[in-house]
C-alpha cells in the first residue's frame, strides 16, 4: 500500500509532500482524485488543489465532495485514478458520509490494490484504525454533530494520526494520556510535516512526533 | 484578552451616529411630483416590536450606518430601527370608526401608498390598486452616490388592496376575517424574502435587499426592503391605462431623472429624446431579464400588468418567486382565482412589457393613446426577440464553464454551432416525465427528469480523466433525477443520437477554444471543470429549500439572535455565491456551523424542487 498523511496546512506549503505523493504513483501523467471532507467551502479548496498539482505537471483531476451524491459513472471513474486524496475537515461528518455514500470498503480495496491514498487531516486520520484523535484535546477537536458512535475507520495501518500538532505541554499532556490507551503508536504531526507509508515502510517528513505509551519521542 | 477581542469590545462600547435613520421620515419627491401615483397615510408608532434581524451590509452601503460599525445591533441601534420603521398607518376604517390615537404616537409626516395596476383587482385599469400592505417610508442616499427607496410591508391595510373592492368596504388592520388584505405581513415570509434576495444579490442579480425585520407576537412582522429605485413598470401601466398623460409623462420623466441620478443612466438625454432611451433601455433590460430568468430557472410570474418586477429588471415581493433545480417548465403558481404563467412563458410577456412601454412612449409623444395591437410589429420588438437569443446562447456558453473572452469568441465565429449544441441541450432539458402533470404544494407541475446541472459539472472530469466519450447509459446515469421513472430513461435510438450529438458538439466548443486560445485540450477542460464545479455546484439553492430553511431558523434552539441570523444568512448566501470570477471567501468557521449544515443538507435533499 501506497499512503501519505498530512499534517495540515496551506495547499502552497504542502508542495514537497504534494510532490512525493505524485511520486508514488510511478505515473507520467497520473489522474488525482480530490474528496473533500464537506461540500462547503469544497470549490474553492478544490481550486487551491489544482493549482499546487498543477505545479508539479498533473493536468487530470476529478472532483467530488463527499456529501454530494456522486453519479455511478463519476464513482467508478474515481477509482480508475492513479490517486485520491483526502481532503481536512471535520472528520466525523466526513466518516458519517464516507458510510453513506458507501465508499469505505472501495477505498479500502482501492489502496490495498496499489492505487496511492492520501489523506489531509481529517483525510489522515480516516486511513488509520480508528477516528478516536479527532475526539481530543477537549481545546482543539471535532464536533461529533452527526452522532457518530462507530469510530472505526478504513484501518489501513496500524497506527493513529494526530494532525496540526503544536508541541506544547498542554498538547502533549493529553497526547502522552491518550497513547496510554492504545496498543500501537500515536503519530502527531504539525501541519506542512506528513508521513509516507510506502509498502510497510515509513517515512517521515519534516518535524513528526511519536507517542507510545505516554512517552514523546522525536522522529 | 487578545488584541482582536479588546478591539471588538471597543467598538461594542463606542457611540455610534445613528442620525441619518432620521432623515427617513415619510418624505419622497414622488409625493409632490406625481402627486396622482400616491395615496397619503398619517402613521402611528406601533409597540411591542422587536427587531428579527438588520442587514448591516446594506445599511453600511445605503450610509445608515458607519462602515466600521461591528454587525452587532447593540441597543441604541434596536431602538432606532424601532423608532423609525415599527409603525401603522391610520387608515380609513380608523377613520370611518372614529379611532383616536394619543398625539405623541402619530408622527410628524404623511407616509405614501403608491398606486400600480394589478390584475387581481376588479378594476383593471389601476384605479383602485397598488401598495395594499405596505407604505414607503422614504428614501436615503447611500454611500457612492446611489439613492435608495425604501418601503415597508405589513404596515396596514390601505384602501389600495385587493380586499377592499372586491368586499366593497375598508378594513381593519390585522381583521382576522381577511389574511391578505388584513395589512400585515409574516414572520416567515420575511426571512424567506431575506434570504433569498441576498442569495440573488451575491449573484449579480438585480432585487429589493431587506434591511430589516421587526417582529409581533403571533409570527406578524414589518418587513424593510429597499432599492436605488422601486417604481415597477405597473406604477406607469395604471397611468396609460386611465389615459392619464400628464401624470404618466410626470412619472416616466421622475424615473429617468433618478436613473440619471443613480448613474445607471448616465447617458440619458436631457432632451425629449429620452424617451426613445427610455425605451432602447427598457427592451435590453427585459430581454435580458428573462434570457437570464430562464438560463438559471428563476420563476418570476410577470404578466401583463407589469407587477412582481422592477422597472430595471430587479426581483420584487418575493411571495411567488422561485428558483428551480431542474428545469420545471410547466409549473404554475395557483393564487387562488388563476395560476401564474410558466418559466418559458415570462418571455412573451417580457415582450408585450416592452409593446406596452413602445404603446406608453407613443401615447407620451402624440398625447393619443394607440391600442396596443398597433405595435405588435413595431422594430423594438424584433430588437427584443434578438438580443434575447443572443442572450441565451451567451449564457449557454458561460454556463458550460468558459470564460467570458472564449463566449466571445465562439460566439462570434461559430453562432450556428453553439445554436445546434444548444438546440440539442433543450431536448434534454426540457424532457418532462410521462407520470405526466399534477398537483404540488402550490400550485400544479409536470416534472422536468433531467438536471443539466450535473452533466455540465461531471462531463468535463470524464473526457479530462479518459480523454474520450462517455456512453450513453453512462450520459443519462449522470442526468437522471428523482423525478424521472424507469420509463422516462429510456434509450431509445432518437436519444442514442441526441446524446452523440451532444457530446460531438461538446468536443466541438473544446477543439474550437483549445486551438483558437493555444491551449491544449486538457488545458482547456481542465480550466472548465473549476470554473463549472462553481457555476454548477450541486447544492443550488431552490424555493422549497428557501421554505424550509426559514422554518428551521424560526425554530432554531437556542432561538437566534438578530445577530446570529444575519451572520447565518451572511454564511449561507456566500456559499451560494456561483460566480467562478469572484466565489467570494468563505467564513471557515460559521457562527452556527451546526446550523448551517443542517441548511446545506436541506439544500441538497431539495436541490430538484421547485
Amino acid at each position: 500500500m501506497k499512503l501519505v498523511f498530512y499534517g495540515g496546512g496551506h495547499e502552497s506549503e504542502n508542495l514537497p509532500l504534494h510532490k512525493l505523493s505524485v511520486e508514488l504513483t510511478q505515473t507520467k501523467s497520473p489522474t488525482i482524485t480530490y474528496i473533500p471532507a464537506q461540500s462547503y467551502g469544497a470549490e474553492e479548496d478544490f481550486r487551491e488543489f489544482v493549482k499546487s498539482f498543477k505545479k508539479l505537471g498533473v493536468k487530470k483531476f476529478l472532483f467530488s465532495p463527499v456529501d454530494y451524491q456522486m453519479s455511478d459513472v463519476l464513482k467508478d471513474e474515481i477509482f480508475n485514478s492513479e490517486l485520491i486524496h483526502l481532503g481536512g475537515g471535520n472528520t466525523f461528518y466526513f466518516l458519517y458520509y464516507l458510510r453513506k455514500s458507501k465508499l469505505i470498503n472501495r477505498l479500502k480495496t482501492y489502496a490495498r490494490s496499489g492505487g496511492v491514498l492520501t489523506g489531509l487531516s481529517a483525510g489522515g486520520i480516516l486511513m488509520t484504525p480508528k477516528i478516536t484523535s479527532a475526539g481530543y484535546p477537549y481545546f482543539d477537536c471535532d464536533d461529533n454533530d452527526e452522532g457518530v458512535t462507530n469510530f472505526k475507520a478504513l484501518n489501513l495501518v496500524d497506527y493513529e494520526f494526530f494532525p496540526h500538532y503544536k508541541n506544547s505541554k498542554r498538547y502533549n499532556e493529553v497526547l502522552e494520556k491518550e497513547s496510554k490507551k492504545l496498543k500501537y503508536p500515536l503519530y502527531a504531526c504539525p501541519d506542512h510535516s506528513g508521513i509516507i507509508y510506502n509498502q510497510g515502510n515509513l517515512e517521515f517528513v519534516d518535524k513528526c512526533y511519536a507517542f507510545i505509551q505516554g512517552d514523546r519521542i522525536k522522529l | 484578552m487578545t488584541t482582536k477581542k479588546i478591539s471588538a469590545l471597543k467598538k461594542s462600547s463606542q457611540k455610534w451616529d445613528y442620525q441619518k435613520f432620521d432623515k427617513i421620515d415619510g418624505s419622497h419627491p414622488l409625493k409632490k411630483e406625481v402627486s396622482d401615483s400616491v395615496v397619503e397615510y398619517q402613521v402611528r408608532s406601533r409597540p411591542g416590536g422587536q427587531v428579527a434581524v438588520f442587514n448591516f451590509q446594506l445599511a453600511k452601503d445605503m450610509g445608515l450606518i458607519d462602515k466600521n460599525h461591528p454587525d452587532e445591533l447593540t441597543p441604541e441601534l434596536e431602538e432606532k430601527i424601532n423608532e423609525t420603521f415599527s409603525i401603522l398607518i391610520i387608515n380609513e376604517f380608523d377613520k370611518e370608526e372614529g379611532k383616536e390615537f394619543p398625539e405623541s404616537e402619530i408622527k410628524a409626516n404623511t407616509y405614501m401608498a403608491t398606486r400600480y395596476l394589478q390584475m387581481q383587482h376588479p378594476n383593471k385599469q389601476g384605479k383602485t390598486s397598488g401598495d395594499g400592505r405596505s407604505i414607503w417610508n422614504g428614501y436615503i442616499k447611500g454611500r457612492k452616490g446611489i439613492t435608495y427607496d425604501i418601503m415597508s410591508c405589513g404596515t396596514g391595510a390601505t384602501k389600495l388592496s385587493p380586499a377592499t373592492h372586491i368586499h366593497n368596504r375598508y378594513f381593519e388592520t390585522g381583521d382576522p376575517s381577511i389574511s391578505y388584505g388584513c395589512g400585515y405581513a409574516e414572520l416567515d415570509e420575511g426571512l424567506a424574502s431575506f434570504f433569498f434576495s441576498e442569495v440573488f444579490s451575491q449573484n449579480q442579480l438585480a432585487t429589493e435587499r431587506i434591511l430589516a425585520i421587526i417582529k409581533y407576537s403571533k409570527n406578524i412582522s414589518i418587513t424593510v426592503r429597499a432599492y436605488p429605485n422601486l417604481i415597477r413598470p405597473s406604477h406607469l401601466f395604471s397611468h396609460l391605462k386611465q389615459g392619464n398623460h400628464g401624470p404618466l409623462k410626470k412619472l416616466v420623466d421622475y424615473y429617468i431623472e433618478r436613473q440619471r441620478k443613480n448613474k445607471f443612466w448616465e447617458s440619458a438625454p436631457q432632451t425629449k429624446s429620452k424617451y426613445n432611451y427610455f425605451l432602447q433601455k427598457e427592451c435590453e433590460v427585459f430581454a435580458k431579464l428573462v434570457a437570464k430568468f430562464e438560463t438559471d430557472y428563476i420563476f418570476c410570474w410577470m404578466d401583463w400588468d407589469g407587477d412582481n418586477i422592477l422597472m430595471d429588471g430587479g426581483i420584487i415581493d418575493y411571495g411567488s418567486v422561485r428558483q428551480f433545480g431542474l428545469f420545471h417548465h410547466e409549473y404554475r403558481f395557483d393564487d387562488d382565482d388563476r395560476y401564474s404563467t410558466t418559466i418559458k412563458e415570462q418571455k412573451s410577456k417580457g415582450r408585450y412589457t416592452i409593446q406596452t412601454f413602445i404603446q406608453l412612449v407613443d401615447f407620451i409623444k402624440t398625447k393619443e393613446k394607440k391600442n396596443i395591437k398597433e405595435f405588435d410589429n413595431h422594430s423594438l420588438l424584433k430588437k427584443f426577440d434578438k438580443i434575447y437569443k443572443e442572450e441565451k446562447l451567451k449564457l449557454f456558453l458561460s454556463r458550460i464553464g468558459l470564460e467570458d473572452k472564449q463566449c466571445e469568441y465562439l460566439y462570434k465565429y461559430h453562432k450556428k454551432a453553439i445554436n445546434n449544441f444548444y438546440q440539442t441541450f433543450c431536448y434534454f432539458e426540457h424532457a418532462k416525465s410521462k407520470y405526466g402533470r399534477h398537483e404540488v404544494g402550490d400550485g400544479i407541475n409536470w416534472s422536468a427528469i433531467f438536471c443539466m446541472r450535473d452533466i455540465l459539472r461531471e462531463l468535463p472530469q470524464l473526457y479530462l480523466s479518459r480523454g474520450k466519450n462517455i456512453n450513453a447509459k453512462e450520459f443519462i446515469g449522470i442526468i437522471q433525477s428523482n423525478y424521472a421513472t424507469e420509463e422516462d430513461l429510456e434509450i431509445n435510438n432518437y436519444r442514442k443520437t441526441m446524446i452523440k450529438k451532444f457530446q460531438k458538439s461538446y468536443w466541438f466548443l473544446i477543439e474550437k477554444v483549445a486551438s483558437y486560445f493555444e491551449k491544449t485540450q486538457q488545458q482547456v477542460l481542465l480550466e472548465i471543470m473549476v470554473r463549472s464545479s462553481i457555476i454548477n455546484r450541486y447544492d443550488r439553492v431552490t424555493g422549497d429549500s428557501i421554505t424550509r430553511i426559514v422554518s428551521k431558523v424560526i425554530k432554531a434552539k437556542p432561538a437566534l439572535s438578530p445577530d446570529e441570523i444575519y451572520q447565518t444568512m451572511k454564511d449561507f448566501s456566500e456559499y451560494q455565491n456561483f460566480d467562478p470570477n469572484n466565489p467570494g471567501s468563505l467564513t471557515s468557521k460559521p457562527r452556527r456551523p451546526k446550523l448551517l449544515k443542517s441548511m446545506l443538507k436541506i439544500v441538497r435533499e431539495h436541490r430538484e424542487g421547485l
